[in-house]
This record gives structure tokens, C-alpha cells and sequence, in this order.
């Protein structure tokens, strides 16, 4: 039995509605307006500011990409973050007392606020799979579960104590790029490796996709689910800790919020909420232009809350984009 | 005879206060076609579903090659062999031909990489395809998402992707559906060939001319009961009609 | 999905959103009760009594340092505390908090208002209902009706760092610098006193001195860590950065360490928080402004059992007065002045 398919579209006109194209273009047009406003803005310095801003919200958008991708939603992914920062802040701070050298203090902090982020990836698991909680709910009620113990712990104010390398890390050496970065941009690439060319990343899409297909096909949801938001939660971990370097201690406030422009830059990387499709480069560069757009407006001397603004078009231009790119049929 | 390959005795599946199998018995042979009508709301589809492992039923026994199963997940059917087309949803949209052909059973590189699950993409395209082929479809190599091509295209992927994995069981739910006339034909050739290697295939359709042309006997529901099971030469469509509609009974 | 009885699937998941309600409900409020055994010293005015703080922002050692002086002074008094307040610094999340407080009718309010627009029409109900109500740190615009409002000495904290900065840049007439002001609110009067001190005697006395930038961080320390890394590159020749507050503090003093700028570029802060206290001996804080938020709520309980004692409270309006911390102060002094948590 044959099926004829109709004429593939031609090269030109696929490379050009290719989502991360644009999205490349129109990070070049934020870096050239904002740097003809002044010329400050293309620097090293600028750079390594935006890159600083990008680590922790790239980490949290990539785990909100993967949840996306499999059709749910992750909203305690800032929080969660706030929560491992803080835990993290007070492992340090008892590993620096007890005298443990710094580098090492520093390592099992980041390995305590990934296992915070673990832990709530499973509680995110177990509403969704067993209180049957839609994910909305599910990461609502960890959302402000988490928020609210960073509070309880810390009693309102940041939580030092560590060693002094921790902000020295976080300066930039190569060029704006500083160690904390550099572990980023490997982890983006293993998300990458893992969402595009793994089994496990093929079942998030054909979760998102068609759950019923995907069950039907011998995939078991619930194992796929738990290691989808177990994933988005150590990934959140992680965030907190990159906080941590930044501030030299965990602050009660630092990742709220975070979920939303996660989800933003998510969406603005190509993403559909309603799952199937959204791929790491595209996340990656959503979160570039957002922090990119913060530090311009800081610079350039614009009112700060027209950042949202901007991201509320970019976001209406990333969905119409989308929906262009429907007809081209590109597969995930 | 020899003993059915794909047995179901007694088997009811309830939601609460609504039947919707009642106390359901049927056998089937391997080289054999065995048809499965009734109206809608007659059960085919829930019947379907327990014979995949998707449902569980509430009572009742399912035996393959005589042994006794129970399917606590679609995994354990299809390992045991029993492909299923299911109407309308048996695809995901937006992956492609072939990741749609090796969902849940995908090939992986070998060494340490394949161990953490990374895909063998080109060869499974390949294979995909030839795959395929060899059961009498052919659909072009592509990377396109599965959403792009016709709602007939899309019915010719899922029903080669169940023949070709096909080891003892085939369960097809309505595969004529979104087809043309000659399309359809083709579908019924290939379930042809499926008998002919021995499988035994399970073939629902409300378009009973193509139940009259290629099934050995036939199944009717009504209401969740089996109302007649005979071979289809005591048939004709009108009776078959009337049987379905509960005009004729027995 | 397939396979739980639809029985068992609803209970599961009432259970679970029952559950899940509360503990989100019990992290939103942050509430936090604190019961006092009847005292031995006491036998005043304020027995048996409850006193209720509704606070900004819970995520402050400020407010908590003022929550310790608050519960010493409730236990001296043989009252209970009740410390009410959100996470976050904003009055659309404190009047429905103000509003469930009243509604348990306490003996005494005392009202932290994170806007003196917004609060006036609950702190008016409560003093129509015949609580004797206070003002602590914050006012809002009406207070003739309050018991007291005592508050750190805003405007003069502004002027304290004005002259803390002048002096760490070495000022000198006829010379031009540039400074930066990080806040967290608008509105607040604290803010609003503390800039407008700090410009005045800008402008009184180091005319040379230009406020290049002022920016809001809404009490995250992430946000403030953010826009002066940016200041720092966008003024290359900024002398000095004026935080507000105790999480702009952090956030600024984080930037400079990490751009390697300490010692070079003035930084005051306000706020004796312990972690940044330390910072000061490690030369990466110029000064710290410090209030007294114990006495300041210590205060306020009295004026208030004065009241509820039938008494005539004198002192309308009180300033606590800020001290400065700065490399000079001793040792004693540091530890005397450093918020307790």
C-alpha cells in the first residue's frame, strides 16, 4: 500500500521559519538596540552580568522544558530552588564551622541542594501519581510548601557563613564566562543529549504528544512521570546553589518567582504548553534574551518594570511563530 | 482444530453501575480472522482493550496458548506477542514515522551509551521503513512529524507498525477507517497475509462487506453479551445487520 | 489512570488536596503564635492579654530582631503575642492579613504598614473597634488617632550615610562623584525617609556628588545583587552605593566581592544583619546604619499596656536613633547593635 506524501518545503523557507533562527536574530537586534543607546552595553562586563543572570534561570528553564515537553507543568521549580539555596546555605555553614576545607565544603553543599530538589521532585511525583493531582496543583501545593519552609528555616534573613570562595568563584575568567558557567553550559548540553537523543527524552515527547499512544505502546507513565519531575527538581537544586555562589549565602527570596519566567522562556524557546514540542536550544536561548533584556534595561536607564512588557510581546511573538511553523510539520 | 492461540472466558468489565462487557466468552485460532461488530456501545472497544492489556477486566479469565494471563499493563501483552490497532489514537503526533514504529520497543547504540538509552536514530529510520515495506506499506523517508500526513497515510502507519511487530496476536479496531476504496483493499490483503503466516487476527469494522470478505467466523455484541458467534458463510450482510441491530436473534 | 478503583482514586485524592489546602494555607500566612506562660513580674495593665503585630515583609532579620524584643517585652508583660504577617513586602498581601487579625479581636494592634495609602482604612477600623492601635517603623498617612508611632530615625540614617560615604570617598569640594541608591519600595515611608534624607544633605553639603541611579529590588537580594552588577558596569567611576536596606545590602555587597571592588567603591548599608556586621571588619562595608527594632517594639508594647492601663501615653511620636557602624566602632559595640535572629 502506497502513500504519496506532498512536495517537501524548500530549504530556504524551512531554515528561515526555523525557531531558534529567529530567536538568534532577534538576540542580536536586543544586543544592537540597547548598545545603540549605549555603548556600554557591548562589553565583557554587560556579558558576564547577563550570563550571571542566565545560569540560574536557564537551569530552571531547562527542567521546566522537559516537564513542558511531557504535557505537565512544573510551577514549584523557583521555590524549590529558594528551599535547596537555603538547605544548602545551612550544610555549608556547619561543614565551614567543623573546619572542612572550602572547595569540598562547597562540592557537598551542591550535592545537598540537588538532593533537596530530588525530594521534591518526588513529592511532585507522588500527588501526580497517586493523589492523582493534575500538575498544576501538584506544584502549586510544593510551591508554597517550599517557599514556606525557606521562611520557617531561615527565619527571614539570608543564611551565610560560608567560605569566601564562594563568591570569588562566580567572578568571570574567561572573558565573562565564570566557573559556575562554564558547569552550566555542560549541563545544557547533557539536558540536550538527553531530551533529543535518548530514549528517555523520545517517551517525554511522545508523552506530551499522545499519553494514551505512549501507554499503549508498553510505556509505563507513572515511571516516565517520576523521572521527568524528579529531574525538574534536581535541576532546581542545582539553581539554588548557583544562587548560593552568587550571594555567598542562601536567601530566603532569591529563586520566587523564577517559574514564571522559566515557563517564559520556554515558551519563547518554541514550546506548546499543551506538550509535544520545545526543544533545549530554544530554552537556551529564550533565557539568554530575558536576562539579555534585564541588563539592557538596567543600563540603557529604562524603567526596570517594562521588562515584563517586553516579555509579554515576545511571548505573543514566539506562539504566533509557532503556529507558522505547524505548517512546515517538523518533527520533534 | 488445534487449541486457540487467544482465549477470553466469562469476561465482564464494569465502571461502577454500567456493564459494559457482560460475562463475554470467544476463542480464536491461529490462521484464523475472526470479526468482531456490534453497534456502538456494544463493547468492541472495551473488549479490545482487555484483550490488550490497556483495561483490566473485573472478572472473568484471559488465556493465551492456553495459559492463563493477566495483563497488568499494555507492556506485558505486547511482550507476550498481541499487537493492537487502536481507533483514532494509536499514534503520536508529533514524532515521526519511524519514532511512531519503534515507540516503547526503540533500538539503542551499543556500549555504555546505549546502556543510558541513547537511540540508534538513522538505523531505526532504515528499518522503520524497510519494516514497513515489508508488510505491503510504503510511506516516504522523512523527518516530518507524523501530524503532517493524511488521516489515511497515518492509518497506513499504525496498521504496519502492528503487522510488523505482530508475533501471535493481531487485534485491528476499525482499520478501514479514513482509507479510500482501494487503500481498504489493500488493507484487507495484507490482513490476508497476516493469516496466512499463521497469526490469529482480530478484525473489527462497522463496514460489513469487508467483514463478510475476509473473515472466517464472526463475533456480535450487543449491549456488552455476545448475541451469536458463528462462521461467516452462515452469514450474510442483511442477517449480520439484523443480528447486530437485535432485529434477527437467535 | 487505569487500574485504582474510581472509589479509592476519589478519596485519594480528597485526602491529598485536604491536605495539600492546609499545608499551602499554613506556608502563605506564615502565622505564628506565640503563646507566653502567665509572668511572675507582671500584674499590669497588659494580663491575659493579647497583643498583635501585623507585619511587612516575614522575610527580614529587621522585622525578626524586632520580633525577639517583641516577645521579651509580651513575656514581661504576661501577654500573648500574635505575629502575623506575608512573605512577601506589598499591601495588597497585608490588608487581608490585617483583616483576619481584627476579626480575633485583640486587645492591642501594632501595625507595620507597607503602605501608608492602602493601610489607612484597616488601621482606622481597627481604632474604631476600640483597639488601642501603635505605628511601628513604617505610618501610615493619618496617625492622630494611633497610640504611638515610633520609628528609627529615617531621615537621619539618610543624612548618617550621606556623611558615611562623603567621608569614605574622601569628598572634597570642586571635585565630581557618582553614587547609586538601591531600595526596595517605593512607597514605604522608611524608604521614602531614608532617600529623602540621604539627597538632602547630598545637596546641602557634597554638591559634587551626583545619585546617578536609584533602582527597587522588592526585598529580594537576587534583584539587588542584579542591578549593581549593572550600575557597576554602566558607571565605571561610581564612588559609592547607598542599600537601603538589609537585602540590598547583601545583594550589593555580593557584586562588589565578586567584581573584586571592595574597598573601591563605598558601600552603606542599613541594618545590622549579623552576616553583614562581619563584613564590615572585612572592609566590604564602608558603614552600616543600625536601628534598634527590639526597643522600637519594646516600646511599643508599653505605650500600648499604658493604654489598655487607662494611661495617657506622652510620647506621640517617637525616634529611636540610628547608630553607625563602621570600621572605628569596637568590638563590644558591634555585638551590642547586631540584630538578633
Amino acid at each position: 500500500m502506497s502513500v504519496a506524501t506532498s512536495a517537501a518545503p524548500s530549504k530556504l523557507k524551512s531554515f528561515v521559519s526555523n525557531q531558534q533562527f529567529i530567536l538568534f536574530l532577534v538576540l542580536l537586534g536586543m544586543i544592537g538596540i540597547f548598545t545603540a543607546f549605549n555603548r556600554i552595553f557591548f562589553s565583557v562586563s554587560v556579558a558576564g552580568n547577563v550570563l550571571a543572570d542566565w545560569g540560574p534561570l536557564v537551569l530552571v528553564a531547562l527542567a521546566e522544558t522537559f516537564v513542558i515537553v511531557s504535557g505537565g507543568i512544573d510551577l514549584s521549580v523557583g521555590s524549590v530552588c529558594t528551599l535547596s539555596g537555603v538547605v544548602g546555605a545551612f550544610a555549608i555553614r556547619a561543614l565551614t564551622e567543623g573546619g572542612m576545607a572550602p572547595y569540598l565544603s562547597l562540592f557537598i553543599g551542591a550535592l545537598v541542594c540537588i538532593g533537596v530538589g530530588c525530594i521534591a521532585g518526588v513529592i511532585n511525583t507522588l500527588l501526580i501519581n497517586y493523589a492523582k493531582l493534575v500538575p498544576f496543583i501538584a506544584t502549586l501545593v510544593t510551591l508554597g510548601a517550599a517557599a514556606g519552609l525557606a521562611l520557617v528555616f531561615t527565619g527571614g534573613g539570608p543564611i551565610a557563613g560560608g567560605p569566601s570562595q564562594a563568591i570569588q568563584l562566580s567572578v568571570p575568567w574567561l572573558g565573562p564566562i565564570s566557573t559556575p558557567i562554564i558547569i552550566v553550559i555542560v549541563i545544557c548540553f547533557i539536558c540536550w543529549a538527553f531530551l533529543h537523543k535518548s530514549r528517555f527524552g523520545r517517551h517525554t515527547y511522545s508523552l506530551g504528544s499522545n499519553p494514551f499512544a505512549t501507554r499503549a505502546a508498553g510505556i509505563s507513565i507513572a515511571k516516565q512521570t517520576a523521572k521527568i519531575y524528579v529531574l525538574s527538581g534536581a535541576l532546581a537544586g542545582a539553581a539554588g546553589m548557583f544562587f548560593y555562589l552568587r550571594l555567598g549565602s542562601g536567601a530566603p527570596s532569591s529563586g520566587l518567582g523564577l517559574e514564571l519566567y522559566a515557563i517564559a522562556a520556554v515558551v519563547i524557546g518554541g514550546a506548546s504548553l499543551s506538550g509535544g514540542s520545545g526543544r533545549i536550544s530554544g530554552t537556551v536561548l529564550g533565557a539568554l534574551i530575558l536576562t539579555t533584556v534585564t541588563s539592557g534595561l538596567i543600563i540603557v536607564g529604562v524603567d526596570p518594570n517594562w521588562k515584563q512588557v517586553v516579555v509579554a510581546i515576545l511571548i505573543a511573538a514566539a506562539v504566533t511563530i509557532q503556529g507558522l511553523r505547524r505548517s512546515e510539520g517538523k518533527a520533534s | 482444530m488445534t487449541e486457540p492461540i487467544y482465549e477470553v472466558r466469562n469476561i465482564s468489565k464494569k465502571y461502577g453501575a454500567v456493564t459494559a462487557l457482560d460475562d463475554v466468552t470467544m476463542q480464536l485460532y491461529p490462521g484464523e480472522v475472526v470479526g468482531l461488530v456490534g453497534d456502538n456501545g456494544a463493547g468492541k472497544s472495551t473488549l479490545v482493550k482487555c484483550l490488550s492489556g490497556v483495561h483490566q477486566p473485573t472478572s472473568g479469565k484471559i488465556l493465551l496458548e492456553g495459559q492463563e494471563r493477566h495483563w497488568k499493563s499494555p507492556h506485558e501483552a505486547l511482550e507476550h506477542g498481541i499487537e493492537t490497532l487502536y481507533q483514532d489514537s494509536g499514534l503520536a503526533p508529533h514524532l515521526s514515522v519511524a519514532a511512531n514504529v519503534f515507540l516503547g520497543r526503540e533500538e539503542t547504540v551499543p556500549g555504555i551509551l546505549g546502556k543510558m538509552g541513547f537511540l540508534a536514530q538513522k538505523k531505526m529510520d532504515v528499518e522503520a521503513h524497510q519494516e514497513l515495506e515489508r508488510v505491503g506499506i510504503a510511506v516516504p523517508q522523512s523527518n516530518r512529524s507524523v501530524s503532517q500526513l493524511s488521516g489515511g497515510q497515518r492509518q497506513a502507519v499504525a496498521i504496519g507498525r502492528a503487522v510488523a511487530w505482530a508475533k501471535k496476536v493481531i487485534i485491528l479496531d476499525e482499520p478501514t477507517n479514513h482509507l479510500g476504496a482501494r487503500q481498504a483493499g489493500e488493507v484487507l490483503q495484507i490482513i490476508k497475509t497476516a493469516r496466512a503466516q499463521g497469526l490469529g487476527v482480530i478484525f473489527i469494522s462497522h463496514t460489513l462487506p469487508h467483514v463478510m470478505e475476509v473473515t472466517d467466523r464472526i463475533v456480535v455484541l450487543r449491549l456488552g453479551k455476545v448475541v451469536k458467534d458463528a462462521p461467516t458463510s452462515e452469514f450474510t450482510v442483511e442477517t449480520l445487520l439484523g443480528t447486530i441491530t437485535g432485529l434477527i436473534t437467535d | 489512570m487505569f487500574g485504582l478503583s474510581n472509589m479509592k482514586r476519589s478519596t485519594a485524592g480528597l485526602v491529598a488536596v485536604a491536605g495539600a489546602t492546609s499545608l499551602l494555607l499554613a506556608a502563605c500566612s506564615s502565622s505564628d503564635t506565640a503563646t507566653t506562660a502567665s509572668s511572675t513580674t507582671a500584674g499590669g495593665a497588659c494580663q491575659g492579654k493579647t497583643i498583635a503585630f501585623v507585619m511587612g515583609a516575614v522575610a527580614d532579620p529587621f522585622f525578626n530582631a524586632m520580633k525577639v524584643g517583641a516577645q521579651a517585652e509580651a513575656t514581661a508583660q504576661g501577654a500573648t503575642l500574635v505575629w502575623q504577617g506575608d512573605k512577601e513586602y506589598s499591601a495588597a498581601t497585608q490588608i487581608p492579613v490585617l483583616d483576619q487579625v481584627l476579626a480575633t479581636n485583640p486587645s492591642g494592634l501594632v501595625l507595620i504598614p507597607t503602605d501608608p495609602v492602602a493601610l489607612q482604612a484597616g488601621f482606622d477600623k481597627a481604632v474604631a473597634a476600640g483597639i488601642p492601635s501603635a505605628l511601628v517603623d513604617t505610618k501610615v498617612n493619618d496617625i492622630s488617632k494611633a497610640v504611638t508611632f515610633i520609628t528609627g530615625d529615617n531621615t537621619d540614617g539618610g543624612t548618617k550615610a550621606a556623611d558615611a560615604i562623603a567621608t569614605a570617598i574622601g569628598y572634597q569640594d570642586g571635585q565630581k562623584y557618582k553614587v547609586v541608591v538601591g531600595l526596595t519600595s517605593k512607597t514605604a515611608t522608611t524608604n521614602v525617609a531614608r532617600l529623602e534624607g540621604f539627597q538632602k544633605a547630598i545637596a546641602a553639603n557634597y554638591p559634587g556628588i551626583t545619585i546617578a541611579d536609584i533602582a527597587y529590588s522588592e526585598s529580594n537580594s537576587a534583584k539587588a545583587n542584579t542591578n549593581v552588577n549593572n550600575w557597576l558596569t554602566k558607571y565605571p567611576d561610581l564612588s559609592g552605593i547607598f542599600a537601603i536596606d538589609g537585602t540590598n545590602a547583601t545583594g550589593a555587597a555580593a557584586a562588589l566581592q565578586a567584581k573584586g571592588l571592595t574597598g573601591k567603591v563605598a558601600l552603606v548599608g542599613y541594618d545590622a544583619y549579623p552576616d553583614n556586621v562581619k563584613l564590615i571588619t572585612d572592609g566590604v562595608f564602608t558603614a552600616l546604619i543600625a536601628q534598634d527594632p527590639a526597643a522600637e517594639a519594646k516600646q511599643a508594647i508599653q505605650s500600648i499596656c499604658t493604654t489598655i492601663g487607662g494611661g495617657t501615653v506622652t510620647t506621640k511620636e517617637v525616634v529611636i536613633p540610628n547608630v553607625v557602624l563602621d570600621k572605628n566602632t569596637s568590638a563590644a559595640d558591634l555585638t551590642k547593635y547586631t540584630y538578633v535572629a
